[in-house]
């Protein structure tokens, strides 16, 4: 009995905790951060990412100067894979001389010891108004590797134009004996996308990425959401067991029956965009950030309004199947060689609090911080577009329950460079699923022998 | 002069000849016109498809953009800066590597000395190795140097990239010239360096031209190790400052397209000025007379 | 007369060479400073490693196939252009330039609009071949991924941007060949063509081998619109040695590695210009 009432005693409590809380963010102007110290004379150097919108937020840096007294340089703007070569480089040459630099969760794992822990940085409570799953993501051995700033992850695109057609649904049930509705598994996405296109509905059935880092992932999510992963917990490579072969078959079936683009294996991220864009795809994983490009109608005619939203689908249904998400976070963080790294940590809350996250989500990046969240999706209620804010809010259950970042050890990036190429042999037919996968195995358990991953 | 002796056989054989090789440089030029048409499209035809051949409308937004004329852009591209380190670094280096290279290349084809020919493929050598190779350890000599983010170093790794290039072209065209044409000038009481300022060097003036546009172009469009040693944007060329228009996952190819019409314009200059002097042999016949 | 160039020379190439050949022998990676070490027994580790590696020796063959390939084809249309331009008796100047164009872009940019040009579903030349009947939608070409394509549109990439480099290097020569030798085959009644045969060509010889060399070494040297338009791929079909060294070296911080390669692949090349150099020489002689 005194169990159920303390129990109840918790509960309570922490409903009106959580109630308050929400009150309070929905109460008055979102707050700045990080401007309670007197960082005169200090100057502040920064490595960070550029181009568009990435440099919005960089012009509310005055209004840390003034009210603390801190001078902020940006040492440069680079795109994302610019920045990682530089901070190699730096991080190797000891040529670091900025402060504050760009992190990223499928990065960091390369930067360990070269930025600072930020749990001594930031208190549990200001942590906390922080998304766990990220801060749990981007956790390595206890230390906090970086502070997210927005995060984006691979949500389903679908042309609602074709879903919502009635012949389409009638000639489906026909074809294949099911409904026509939006995928949650792998095989229904399979079948949906060969019915597309083998009825001549879109050009091709699905778009994906097909070389570097891009495919390697795209294969991750795959992989994982059919219950697989590329390596055990011993860090033995797996992928290339019964459910990593069936992944790379069916890659290897679309591409050779023109269910993805005929140049898949050299398509990045805007190529692979550009396909949905120009109309030409029924249906793929993408990630949020396009959105306000899809939904332009000068760029692209044929979508603009014509394409919905879902949680990523799960993979093949095997054990352990679960929602793709695979995810990422833009981040700052302190760089062990910094000279002044409370400052730095002060800049970094700044640039992380609510009123520059939400100021940062008005122009379509997904936030980090739950206070963010509540105000977004309240704002996008207003908006005259549903899809606005069922996006965000479909975004919101994504990033709580399937942010999941790349393995976190630093050979990602060499083990992807070795992984990618035979992946492409595979789709191009060059050689079979089983043999491609067994060659990028043995090569990936050479790369983590050599770095010492296992006692022999 | 010779315009009277012009056969009406010549004069068609000169009309097919000049069409033939206009028809051949504008076949080349096709992707260039397509680049520079790019920067003066509107958003909507960049990407479209089937694509749009000729522009419906000409805008240019994507310069006002670039000159931070676009109040709602807050973004502002260092063009000014760009420009003013591209030219500096482009000018600088190609006066010093063609000056140093013609020196020795006049001395590799006007003297023997010991190791003249590993000399020469020492030179060979330093040309086999990219900028994504040189880039990593160049920078770590020139942060102990305290070079990095200078322009003077910068123009310094040009001027060697562009020497050997510079040496061979020179002493290649040195060779050209009939010995007898400087012992000529020797006789007339020439010394070495008055013949070479007075005779030789206006004689490889074509090999110059050559090496100074190779020179200027090779530096203006460097990009593997200007983007290594140059650690700010205030300290950038311009190919550095076309990734300003990549972004995570895009490409604003009108704004890169934009800025790299704006970057050909001195490069132009500098081509037409330049190769005036690519004339052909007039001083030959000239020593007979 | 020598001592300037070769200052600069050895500060800047000879520095980073002699790094380069010590961090070979090493198992460096960038971001593990402390595997800068040398052990003499584990020395050439990084070297019998690549001599081991298929991916290198596909890199290498790609590499010679690239090269032969470009640097003829760029030889043939140089020459015939330069010499056409040599004809022309009105608005040379305004040619010349022209032809300098596609040098004036940098070669990041012209990776990137090329790679767009031929892009399967968007690009311009799948989209005026369809327009023109000649494919149709469903047989698209995969121009960058199918064998060998991928390499012939990094070829025409590299010979577009390049073609100016030797088509000048040959006009210069080619202007500056004494004129009473072909006042005397006039005189004689040679045929235009004999002309070129026996007179230009042999003439030009040093020229030839002056430009052939120098585009060797740069085309060996490829990497900026490669990285960009295919980036090796896919599946090492367009690897060169320089887009699998720098990667190596750089993305995957084997730095060590990627060194070692650099001086295989430079030994090769001396090797190679040195062949080029005794021809050069040779048909010095034969003036």
């Amino acid at each position: 009995m005194r169990k159920l009432t303390l129990i109840l005693l918790i509960t309570s409590l922490l409903a009106v905790l959580s109630f308050g809380a929400l009150v309070s963010a929905q109460e008055g102007e979102p707050q700045y951060a990080g401007l309670d110290k007197d960082l005169a004379g200090i100057t502040i150097k920064m490595l960070t990412i550029g181009g568009g919108q990435y440099e919005a937020m960089y012009q509310s840096l005055p209004i840390f100067e003034e009210a603390t007294g801190a001078t902020v340089e940006i040492v440069t703007l680079l795109d994302g894979f610019e920045i990682d070569k530089k901070l190699v480089q730096d991080y190797a040459t000891g040529a670091v001389d900025y402060d504050v630099a760009w992190n990223h969760t499928s990065f960091m794992s390369r930067y360990v010891g070269f930025v600072e822990p930020l749990n001594n940085y930031f208190s549990a409570e200001e942590l906390a108004a922080f998304s766990p799953s990220i801060v749990e993501a981007a956790t390595i051995d206890g230390n906090l590797q970086l502070i997210p700033r927005h995060a984006d992850i691979s949500a389903l695109h679908y042309r609602t134009d074709l879903y919502n057609d009635a012949d389409i649904q009638a000639k489906y049930k026909e074809a294949t004996g099911a409904d026509l509705a939006v995928p949650t598994t792998l095989e229904e996405v399979d079948m949906q996308a060969r019915f597309f296109h083998d009825n001549g509905y879109t050009k091709y059935g699905y778009s994906i990425v097909g070389k570097e880092e891009a495919v390697t992932g795209r294969f991750y999510e795959f992989l994982f959401g059919s219950g697989g992963n590329y390596f055990d917990e011993n860090w033995e490579p797996i992928f290339n067991n019964e459910i990593g072969v069936s992944v790379a078959e069916l890659l290897r079936g679309w591409y050779a029956d023109g269910i993805i683009a005929e140049d898949t294996p050299n398509l990045v991220w805007d190529g692979d965009a550009a396909n949905f864009c120009n109309g030409d795809v029924a249906l793929k994983l993408e990630w949020y950030g396009w959105y306000s490009y899809f939904q332009t109608p000068d760029s692209c005619p044929n979508v603009a309004g014509n394409f919905g939203l879902a949680r990523g689908f799960s993979g093949f249904q095997n054990e352990g199947a679960r929602p793709t998400g695979w995810a990422g976070a833009h981040a700052f963080s302190i760089t062990s060689a910094s000279q002044n790294k409370e400052a730095a940590a002060q800049l970094i809350k700044f640039l992380t609090s609510e009123r520059i996250g939400y100021e940062e989500a008005q122009l379509g990046f997904l936030p980090v911080r739950d206070d963010v969240w509540n105000r977004i999706i309240s704002d996008a209620s207003a908006s005259g577009v549903p899809l606005d804010q069922e996006r965000l809010e479909v975004a919101r259950v994504q990033i709580t329950e399937d942010f999941k970042t790349p393995p976190l050890i630093a050979e990602w990036i060499p083990f992807s460079n070795l992984f990618y190429p035979h992946l492409q042999a595979i789709m191009l037919g060059d050689v079979t699923a089983q043999e491609g996968l067994d060659a990028a195995a043995a090569e990936a358990r050479q790369l983590l022998a050599d770095a010492g991953y296992y006692d022999e | 002069m010779i315009a009277s002796r012009v056969s009406p056989h010549r004069r068609l054989n000169s009309i097919i000849i000049n069409s033939f090789a206009w028809l051949i440089l504008i076949a080349l030029a096709l992707p260039a016109v397509w680049i520079i048409l790019t920067a003066f499209r509107s958003n909507s035809e960049i990407n479209a498809s089937p694509p749009v051949w000729i522009p419906r409308e000409i805008t240019f937004e994507a310069f006002g953009n670039m000159f931070g004329l676009n109040p709602n852009l807050q973004q502002r591209v260092a063009v000014e800066a760009y420009m003013f380190n591209s030219l500096f670094v482009a000018l600088s280096s190609t006066v010093v590597s063609v000056a140093a290279g013609t020196l020795a290349g006049y001395a590799f084809s006007r003297f023997k000395f010991r190791f003249h020919t590993a000399a020469f493929l020492m030179l060979m050598l330093s040309r086999t190795v990219p900028g994504v190779a040189l880039s990593l350890p160049l920078f770590l000599l020139f942060t102990r140097l305290g070079w990095t983010n200078s322009l003077v170093g910068l123009s310094f790794v040009y001027v060697a990239i562009n020497i050997p290039f510079a040496i061979w072209l020179m002493d290649g065209f040195f060779r050209q010239i009939p010995r007898d044409l400087t012992e000529a000038a020797y006789i007339d009481g020439c010394g070495y360096w008055s013949a070479f300022w007075r005779v030789d060097l206006p004689l490889a003036l074509p090999g110059l031209a050559t090496a100074a546009i190779f020179a200027f172009l090779a530096s203006w469009n460097e990009f593997q190790i200007v983007s290594v040693l140059a650690r700010n944007n205030a300290s950038k060329t311009f190919p550095p400052g076309l990734f300003t228009f990549t972004e995570q996952f895009t490409i604003d190819w009108r704004g890169m397209c934009a800025m790299s019409v704006l970057m050909m314009i001195p490069a132009i200059i500098f081509v037409i000025l330049t190769q005036r002097n690519l004339v052909r042999g007039l001083t030959f016949g000239a020593i007979k007379g | 007369m020598l001592l300037p160039s070769f200052v600069f020379i050895i500060i800047v190439t000879g520095f980073p060479l002699l790094y380069s050949l010590y961090v070979s022998f090493t198992p460096y990676e960038l971001l593990k400073p402390n595997s800068l070490i040398f052990e003499l027994p584990k020395a050439l580790n990084n070297y019998t490693r690549l001599l081991n590696d298929p991916v290198f020796w596909k890199s290498l063959g790609n590499t010679i196939i690239f090269l032969t390939v470009t640097v003829n084809l760029e030889y043939f249309l140089a020459l015939g252009l330069s010499q056409l331009l040599a004809q022309v008796t009105r608005g040379q100047a305004i040619m010349r330039t022209m032809l300098m164009i596609p040098m004036m872009f940098a070669p990041i940019l012209v990776g990137f609009q090329f790679r767009w040009f031929f892009n399967s579903n968007l690009g311009l030349v799948n989209n005026a071949l369809v327009s023109l009947g000649i494919i149709g939608e469903q047989t698209r070409i995969a121009w960058l991924v199918d064998e060998p394509l991928g390499m012939i549109c990094i070829i025409i990439a590299t010979i577009w941007m390049n073609l100016p480099v030797m088509t000048i290097i040959l006009l210069a020569g080619t202007l500056s060949l004494p004129q009473e030798t072909y006042e005397a085959a006039d005189v004689d009644g040679a045929s235009a063509w004999q002309k070129f045969r026996f007179i230009t060509l042999p003439l030009l010889a040093p020229f030839t081998y002056i430009a052939l060399t120098i585009r060797s070494l740069d085309v060996a040297r490829a990497f900026d619109i490669v990285r960009i338009m295919t980036d090796g791929g896919p599946a090492r079909r367009t690897e060169l040695i320089w887009t699998y060294a720098g990667r190596l070296a750089i993305e995957d911080t084997k730095f060590g590695l990627g060194s070692a390669m650099s001086w295989i692949t430079v030994i090769i090349s001396v090797g190679f210009t040195v062949y080029l150099f005794r021809q050069l020489v040779k048909s010095r002689i034969v003036e």
